[in-house]
Parts: structure tokens; sequence; C-alpha cells
């Protein structure tokens, strides 16, 4: 124990517990403090590492039992005083094995250094405890009485031995070890992830953070920067290098916001450091965990997992409102694929929406991306996510390869999981029905319209009343009046026009193997379906009936994938479900196929 | 054997061959080889597995990319060739393994799938 406290390093000491007594910290798993016995001496300053709260809770370890201490860390608190933290042990003997304690031990004395007797203070015999279990009970145990260790060590001065005049005599601690109980510490980590500076504003004030995410050996921890330490350093703290990170505030970790494995999370102050470090070879680096991009599929919504894939293509980026706080904010989507020949579709916001370069088809490798259930899946990036392009890992190099080199990559034609085609307004969700679901299902009866994509086919149009004529207003299609004196009126613009533009409004009847539905299909639906364009017809109308009727006759019985819309609507007190075609588009023969599979297949299951 | 476009002729992937010895059937595969004498040339299926398929009178185009053979099954499991049809790639690539997804359905589920 001497040893020990002394900073000496000792190799796994075998020490007997006199007593363990719970403390509450709050929130958080209860901290073990034990106080311990060499045999020569006690000492209560030992603390127990969350992760071995089970041996007491488990009661293998408690008071009387012998344990051997693997691993250990010894910090110094701000007055001077030591505190043992105990990372690793194991129960050589339990207490009822023991029976009593060992030898006569007395309360240890930091200042009383020197009173050392023969015995070395760490290891007694490991037999001894064998033999003297019958003799244990006759030697009258020294009470241990549990102090309060300001009793004994409130005067010893400050130890001479590792305290840190300059950063580089430091001591670094394993971030396993940070707890809030100290707060002189220093690490040595690697950055794995950084996040972007994020600003809020709320009643109390505004103020801007920055968090990261560290690793070393022993574990990883979460730390964030606030205000002037994130002005400070972010422009410092680059990702994937290592920083010796000094003095920080530990707090318990608000597992809402991250993943990171760790019950505590650090806070900057003004008093942290953080200093480049170069020798940082032993550190592991940004660890992925890579989920292919089929099994999304099978990943509950809301999970946080790690990409990689080919930017196969990307979209521009847009500037959407959020509601919520009627701030402007860029996004953009970008459609990664991997070798699982699945595509999903990423949301990237912000500053990486708007610098995002996915030309010539970059492996995007995203760690912490959310799963959400938009459109079946897709990944939305967090602010605690990281993007990288192109990684310099194997992973990437296999991707690239397969891509470039195996004519299957660039083939491909994906089965997308994100299917973002068509999706009508925020919050479309993109599902597949047949028309006989669609009905059976009642869907568009609810409050809002509901919105699903089936293969059907034209078994009808209608051509009397397929057209009306619009405004030729730019954005605006409300039906003109016509003045009959070659003006036309339009009530929403309240303006005259001498011409109008034909806007269609076709009514066609489409059927699966089941059912039948009526859907309205506008201009861009109608013209693809007929094949010509509005005005076009407008004018076969007139002039040619029988050109006209050839082309609707050409329209009937083609098959298309639909993404319709239906709800319900009031009109003259009577209530209908209307559909509407918000998308029309060839079908995807290879998608259909794979989708009837497994159809087929889940059905064969059902029995 | 020209009623074979007469008759029902399933379509079936190389592992089903030995069950169809002496019928006639359909076979859709990517061409692996042509051999020098144009008389046989074998086929890929969605699985890997090669089949060879024998002519009654040499090629006289070179056939490339995916082809349907309708023909019968011969002792040696190799299918004699009636007629044979090239899939058009342009537009879309010919999915094999899809195409074999689907042919194992029809074989599990005959009573849906009946063959003539």
């Amino acid at each position: 124990l001497q040893a020990m406290m002394q900073g000496e390093s000792v190799s796994k000491p075998v020490l007997q517990v006199m007593n363990t007594r719970a403390i509450a910290t709050g929130t958080g798993p209860p901290r073990y403090r034990v106080l311990m016995s060499d045999g020569v001496n006690t000492l209560s300053s030992f603390m127990l590492a969350t992760q071995l709260n089970p041996l007491v809770e488990e009661e293998r370890l408690s008071a009387r039992c012998i344990c051997q201490v693997n691993k250990f860390i010894v910090n110094s608190l701000k007055d001077g005083r030591r505190v043992v933290i105990l990372m690793d042990l194991n129960v050589l003997k339990t207490a009822d094995e023991v029976g009593g304690n060992i030898g006569n031990p007395q309360p240890y004395n930091e200042g009383q250094g020197q009173q050392r007797s023969a015995a070395p203070a760490a290891n007694p015999a490991p037999s001894k405890p064998q033999q003297q279990n019958g003799n244990l009970s006759v030697a009258g145990p020294a009470a241990p009485k549990y102090h309060a260790p300001s009793n004994q060590f409130g005067k010893a001065s400050a130890p001479s031995t590792v305290k840190t005049p300059g950063l580089s005599q430091a001591k670094v601690v394993p971030i396993a070890s940070l707890n809030p109980y100290q707060s002189k510490w220093t690490i040595c980590a690697r950055v794995t992830q950084k996040g972007q500076i994020r600003t809020w504003s709320n009643s109390r004030g505004e103020g801007k953070l920055f968090s990261i995410e560290l690793v070393d050996e022993s574990g990883e921890i979460r730390a964030t920067a606030f205000n002037d330490q994130a002005d400070k350093f972010f422009p410092l703290i680059e990702l994937n290098k290592v920083y010796y990170f000094t003095k920080g505030n530990l707090k318990t970790a608000n597992k809402q916001y991250t993943a990171v494995k760790n019950d505590y999370e650090i806070t900057f102050t003004n008093e942290t450091s953080v200093v480049p470090c170069d020798d940082a070879q032993h550190l592991p680096a940004v660890q992925y965990d890579f989920v292919s991009i089929s099994d999304l599929e099978n990943m509950p919504k809301d999970s946080i997992v790690d990409i990689i894939g080919i930017c196969k293509s990307y979209e521009d980026v847009t500037k959407i409102t959020v509601k919520a706080n009627n701030r402007e904010v860029s996004k953009r989507n970008v459609h990664l694929m991997d070798t699982s020949g699945k595509l999903v579709t990423a949301t990237l916001w912000g500053n990486e929406a708007e610098q995002f370069d996915g030309s010539r088809q970059p492996v995007i490798a995203i760690k912490g991306a959310k799963v959400s259930d938009f459109g079946g899946r897709s990944l939305s990036v967090l602010s605690s996510s990281t993007v990288v392009i192109n990684p310099d890992s194997p992973e990437a190099f296999k991707l690239r390869g397969w891509y470039e080199f195996d004519s299957e990559g660039q083939l491909l034609e994906c089965a997308s999981i994100s299917d973002v085609r068509g999706g009508a307004g925020a919050g479309a969700n993109t599902n597949w029905k047949t028309l006989f679901e669609a009905k059976s299902e009642n869907l568009g009866q609810g409050d809002k319209a509901d919105f699903f994509s089936c293969v059907g086919t034209i078994v009808h149009l209608r051509k009397e009343n397929c057209m009306y004529q619009a405004c030729p207003s730019q954005d605006c299609n409300k039906k003109v009046i016509d003045q009959q004196n070659g003006l036309y009126r339009c009530e929403k613009c309240d303006r005259e026009f001498p011409n109008f533009k034909y806007r269609m409004m076709l009514l066609v009847t489409i059927a699966d193997c089941l059912e039948y539905q009526w859907v309205t299909c506008f201009q861009e639906s109608a013209e693809f379906i007929l094949g010509q364009n509005a005005a076009f017809l407008g004018e076969l109308k007139e002039k040619n009936e029988q050109a006209f009727e050839e082309v609707f006759q050409n329209a009937n019985f083609n098959t298309y994938e639909f993404r319709i819309r239906v709800k319900l609507e009031t009109y003259n007190d009577e209530s209908r479900i209307k559909a509407t075609a918000m998308d029309v588009k060839p079908v995807n023969y290879r998608e259909y196929g794979k989708r009837l599979i497994a159809s087929i297949r889940s059905n064969a299951q059902l029995g | 054997m020209g009623d074979i476009h007469e008759v029902p002729r399933p379509r079936i992937a190389a592992g089903h061959l030995a069950q169809y010895i002496g019928q006639p059937v359909c076979f859709v595969g990517r061409v692996e080889k042509i051999h020098p004498t144009g008389k046989f040339f074998v086929l890929s299926d969605g699985v890997g597995k090669h089949t060879t398929v024998e002519l009654s009178e040499p090629l006289d185009e070179e056939i490339s990319g995916i082809v349907e053979v309708v023909g019968r099954v011969t002792n040696q499991a190799t299918i004699m060739c009636m007629s044979y049809v090239q899939f058009r790639e342009d537009k879309s690539p010919f999915d094999l393994e899809l195409y074999n997804e689907a042919l194992n359905i029809i074989h599990e589920f005959p009573e849906y799938f009946p063959f003539g």
C-alpha cells in the first residue's frame, strides 16, 4: 500500500477488502469506496471503477475478501490527497472463505512514508490466508475504522512525486479512469469525431458549441467545448490527430445525445489545454463499424450506424426553412451504394451539404449516421456524425476497386431502400401497395392525405373534359373564364388575357390483378401517359378528331409505376375518396421483380 | 422436332437439367464460350453453373451476352438447341440472378405456375 501511494509501480498487489461503501452520485451509477488493507496498513481512499460495480452488487467483493488488483491508477486530488482507482481486479478468495482480517493493519498515514516494516507493502504471501484461516478469528482485528480521509491526510504535504510542473511530465491517465472526482488529469487521445459548430439561442441567451469524440487504448469519451473554448479550439483540433488534453470538467454523460460508451463526458473549461502529441502510434485510429446498406433495412429506426459507400449520385443543395425556429438550413441528398447492391439516400445538412463535392463518385464514410424510416430506410447525418470523403481505409479501397473494375459495380441498378422517387412533400412515406391493399386499408380516409406507389395498367382514359383552359401566367393554373370577347379572365390573378394555356386533368382508370381505381392525372402525368404535350393535344382536339382519339387509344393498356395521393375530399356536401397521380414512370421491372419475389417468399413463410 | 414450339416448355435452370432429360425446355443464360466448330456453346446461369448447348448446324453468327435457348435435354444433360434468341442489353442489363430467383419460385410453387 505504501508503495502504491508513493507512486511506485506495483504489479498486481494482493489486498484485503476491509469494507465497502456506496457513494451516491446523484445521477448515474453509484461509486463504491473501498477500505483496503495489505496486512500492514489500511487505506480508505480506494474507488472502484464503475465497470467493477457488479462485483460489489453481487457480493463477490465484500468486506474481508482478498483480491488481486490487476490495474489501478493513482490520482492526486487538488489538495494533495491521493486516490487509487481500481480498474480491474480478481477476487481471489471471497469473504466467507477468508473469515477475518489478516494481520493488524494500521491506517496508513501518507505523511508517514518512512514507517515501513520489513515486509514490503505489497504482496502478503498468498499462502498466508490458507494457513491463518483458523487463527484469524483469534487475532483481534485492529478494528480499522472507516475514517474520512481528511483525518489522515489533511496535513500531508503535497507529495513530491508525480506532480506536473510542466505538461511534458504530466502523467497520462487512461480515458477509462476519468471521473468527476478528479479535475487534474491529462489524457492522450485521438480525435475520432469532430462535429460542426452549432449555435443556439433560447430564452436564457445564446451560445455555440462543438463536440468531439476521443479515443485511447482504454476507451472513448465525448468532449464538448462551449463559446470561447469553442472558438479557441475548433480550428486547432483536427479529426484523426492525437492531442494531450488536460483539465476539463467531468460530468455524467447524457446518453441521449451520444452513442459513446462512457458514463462521463468532458466539458472544456478555460483551464483546459490541448497540445498536439507526436507519439501516437499506439492509439487506435478512428473506429468504424460499418454496416452494409442491405442490413440497414433490418435496423430499427433511430439507430446510429457507420456506413461506407460509393456516392453514385447526388442532388443539388436545397435550402429549406425549419418551421420550428424559422431558420433556413441547407440540405443535400446523396445516394450511396455498396457491394450489397443496395442504394441508400443520406441527407447532409448545413456546411457539409454546401461544401459537398460528389463529382467522380467518391467513397464516403459516415460515422454515426441516424437511420430513419423516411421512404423505407434512409440516413440522416447528425451534428455528431462525421462524414469523410475518400477515407484512407481498407474498406474504402475495396469499394473503389469493386466499383471501378468489377463491371457489376457500375451497371448495378441498385435497389434503393430509400425510394426517394416522387416523394411528394416532406414526410411522404413511399410504400408499395397493390390497389386492393390501398382500398382495403382505407388509405386516404384519415385527416391527412396518404401516399402510396403501385404498378398499374391503364384500362380506360376519359377523353371528354380532359383539358381545361387555364391562366397563362407562369405559376397560376386557375381555370379562366371565357369572356366571349376574345379575352379570358383569371380570378386569381385578377387579370384578363387574350389567350390561355391548355392544362390537362385526365381521369384514367388503372387496374392491377385485383382492383381498379380512378385516378386524376394532371399536366405532367397526363402528358407522360399520352406522350404528347397539352398544347399539341389542344390543337389536335380542335383540328383532327381522329388523331386525337388515336393518341388515347395508344395510351391505353400501358403499364406504369404510379405514385398516388389519396384523400377524402368534400365537394358540395359530398365526401369522396379522390386519388391523384403525383408521378408516373415506366416500370422498373427489376425492382418490381425483386419486390414480388420478396413478397412471395414472405407470404410463403406465413403458410 | 419441329413441333417443339407447339409443346409447353418449362423454363429451367442448370440445376434442373437432370430432371428434364428428354423433355423440351427453355433455358436462359449468358454465353461463356463458343466451340471453334460453332456446334457447341456454353452458357452460364444466374448462379454460375455452366450448361452446354449443342446445335444441329454450326452457328452462322457470333453470339454473346444473354441468350434464350429452346430445345430438348439430352441424356448427357446438355441441351439440343432448336432455336435461340439473343436478349438486347442496350436499354438495361438483364439481371440473371433475379431471373434465377424467379425460376426458383416457379419451381417451388408449381400450383401457381402450372406448365401447360
